[in-house]
């Protein structure tokens, strides 16, 4: 497949797109506007400073006092009305690879209307709150549909999902399942999933890509991990939540699922270079960076090396998520300065 | 009212007892009053001390929490719809005890907490320790404002009786008590008044007598002294059948 098209002939099909994202990444916030932002006093200061950002006047209309939850709309709205331009202008495979990238969306989304509905909420409500990027199709016709396996039966059949239920969800367990089970299972196939897709790309896109899941999956597997000790979740239940697609599989996988607590985690962590750095600075004291927070730098620094490198479609994906993360940041500068609690306002992770 | 008021009786020694009883038994219940009032009074200082506190605290732990959230949101992504729609039964109820001071019923309310977690698992995928921290930092705030909602009610009952009783109490000092000690002292007045009438009439009578008695003597002394001393035997009368 043409996947593997380096130099020229990957522009004859992309070569706007790949333009028009630098030409977006190149708006991310630098570490300056960050420092600016950081010592606003009031949301309205906020506003002000983003204008003379990318942004632009996108807050000029709002009516009313500022609220975070109004910016959080705003800066979502941009970021999506910019992957849609996209994703109308593309051809395959870059089309089907930005699908991928709204299958995770759309996992978040079927997992809040299978929770409504088991709980039989109105589905005009749930449609409201779900990601508008993983929208898809069928979800208007969810009205008539009264529990989960009804709603299997009828509608994510035919969505693009529906493969990432046959493996290992069974109809009758939907509505018995915790729904965090359900959610993490399917982001399991949809990670194996797209994975594999990428290695068909071949190239470079496989070699980016490829990197970047598979240390998406080893996170997701350190996490699971971790957050699931104390709770009713057994060990063979959470091996099974494991991304088969990183570094850790398979010894260190099984290694983690046969640990108890966290010290054993961060030495299963330790065999692999990357992550021992990870595990080394993360704590939990007021003042050191939380894990997470370590993981959350690691991935944006694989999507900054992204660009590093042309002609592969990692570039949109990265774009994506480094997006969203200037989106998390902005907004955790917002509560701080709302909130007037500004101890902990730089614990955003900068980008650039 | 005229302050001359008082309880309309007939004045006598009977009246004057049951009075006086009364008078007692309205100064005893005035100083058991006066106890319940200030037991009353201290526990509303305890209370209003403890209210001020917790509000204190709950402008911090509210502060804490809502920052909490904001950290979770940061690393777990939009929580809060899913959150809502699983919601079932609830898991934080409030229990309601009664307490008995002074003879006051005061209502509390207790933090309770039942069922399982249905939330264990929300942020499995990240942001899992986030979600935790901000469950204890709510559930510390809920279990604040239990406490503080349980102060205040009882606050704004004793208010209420603390009222109610030391109304009782000036009114028993003030206008019961100098009531009964003013028929008290009608009563007193009266019979002292009808004593002295008595007295009066007494010594009066005793004048008169007196008086009477002195006439009858010198009436006999002024006869006596007049007549001398006469023999009957040497009176010759007349001889009323034969006489010449």
């Amino acid at each position: 497949m043409g996947g593997g098209m380096s130099g020229p002939s990957f522009n004859i099909d992309n070569g706007y797109l790949e333009g028009l994202i630098r030409g977006f990444k190149n708006g991310i916030l630098t570490r300056n506007d960050y420092l600016n932002l950081v010592q606003c006093e009031t949301l309205e200061d906020l506003k002000v400073h983003l204008q003379s950002t990318d942004y632009g006047s996108f807050l000029a209309n709002e009516p009313g006092p500022l609220s975070v939850s109004v910016i959080d709309d705003k800066l979502r709205n941009k970021l999506v009305l910019e992957f849609q331009h996209i994703r109308n202008q593309s051809v395959e495979p870059l089309s089907t690879f930005l699908d991928y990238i709204t299958y995770s969306y759309m996992i978040d989304n079927i997992v809040l209307l299978i929770t409504g509905t088991l709980h039989q909420r109105s589905i005009s409500e749930l449609a409201a709150k779900c990601h508008p990027l993983g929208i898809f199709e069928q979800m208007e016709a969810i009205g008539a549909v009264s529990t989960p396996a009804e709603l299997y039966n009828t509608i994510i059949v035919d969505t693009p999902l529906a493969p990432f239920f046959l493996d290992c969800i069974f109809v009758q367990d939907l509505d018995e399942m915790n729904i965090e089970i359900i959610r993490n299972t399917l982001y399991k196939n949809y990670l194996e999933e797209f994975h594999n897709f990428c290695q068909q790309i071949g190239g470079i896109t496989a070699d980016v890509m490829c990197e970047i899941l598979a240390f998406e999956a080893d996170r997701r597997a350190i996490i699971i991990t971790i957050n699931s000790f104390g709770t009713e979740l057994t060990k063979d239940d959470r091996s099974k939540l494991y991304p088969c697609c990183g570094k850790l599989h398979p010894e260190g996988l099984s290694a983690l699922a046969r640990s108890d607590d966290y010290d054993q985690v961060r030495a299963v962590a330790d065999y692999y270079a990357e992550y021992k750095v990870l595990f080394e600075g993360a704590g939990n004291n007021p003042g050191d960076k939380t894990l997470e927070d370590k993981l959350f730098e690691h991935e944006v620094k694989l999507n900054v090396f992204s660009f590093l490198q042309q002609f592969h479609f990692g570039v949109f994906y990265s774009f994506i998520k480094l997006k969203e993360q200037e989106i998390r940041n902005i907004i955790w500068i917002s509560e701080c300065v709302a909130q007037r609690h500004r101890t902990k306002i730089d614990n955003y992770i900068p980008i650039f | 009212m005229s302050s001359k008021d008082r309880v309309p009786l007939f004045p006598s020694r009977l009246n004057l007892m049951l009075m006086k009883n009364r008078l007692k038994g309205a100064q005893k219940g005035h100083s058991l009053l006066k106890k319940k009032a200030d037991a009353l009074t201290m526990r509303f200082r305890q209370i209003l001390r403890k209210i001020i506190e917790a509000k204190m605290t709950m402008g911090d732990v509210m502060k804490e929490a809502a920052f909490s959230l904001a950290e979770a949101r940061f690393t777990a992504g939009d929580i809060n719809s899913l959150v809502l729609q699983n919601v079932n039964k609830a898991q934080t109820k409030v229990a309601l005890k009664k307490e008995n001071v002074a003879g006051v019923i005061l209502t509390t309310f207790d933090y309770m907490a039942e069922g399982e977690d249905t939330y264990e698992l929300t942020g499995l995928g990240k942001g899992g320790q986030q979600v935790a921290r901000l469950r204890k930092n709510y559930i510390k705030a809920v279990q604040l404002l239990v406490q503080l909602a349980s102060l205040q009610t009882s606050f704004i009952i004793l208010d209420e009786v603390i009222k109610i009783t030391n109304r009782r109490v000036n009114a028993i000092e003030h206008v019961i008590i100098p009531k009964l000690e003013r028929t008290i002292v009608y009563i007193v007045t009266e019979l002292d008044e009808g004593e002295r009438e008595e007295f009066y009439r007494l010594k009066k009578i005793q004048a008169k007598k007196k008086k009477l008695r002195i006439q009858a003597e010198e009436d006999r002394k002024m006869l006596k002294m007049e007549a001398g001393v006469k023999n009957l035997l040497n009176e010759v009368d007349e001889d009323l059948l034969f006489g010449n």
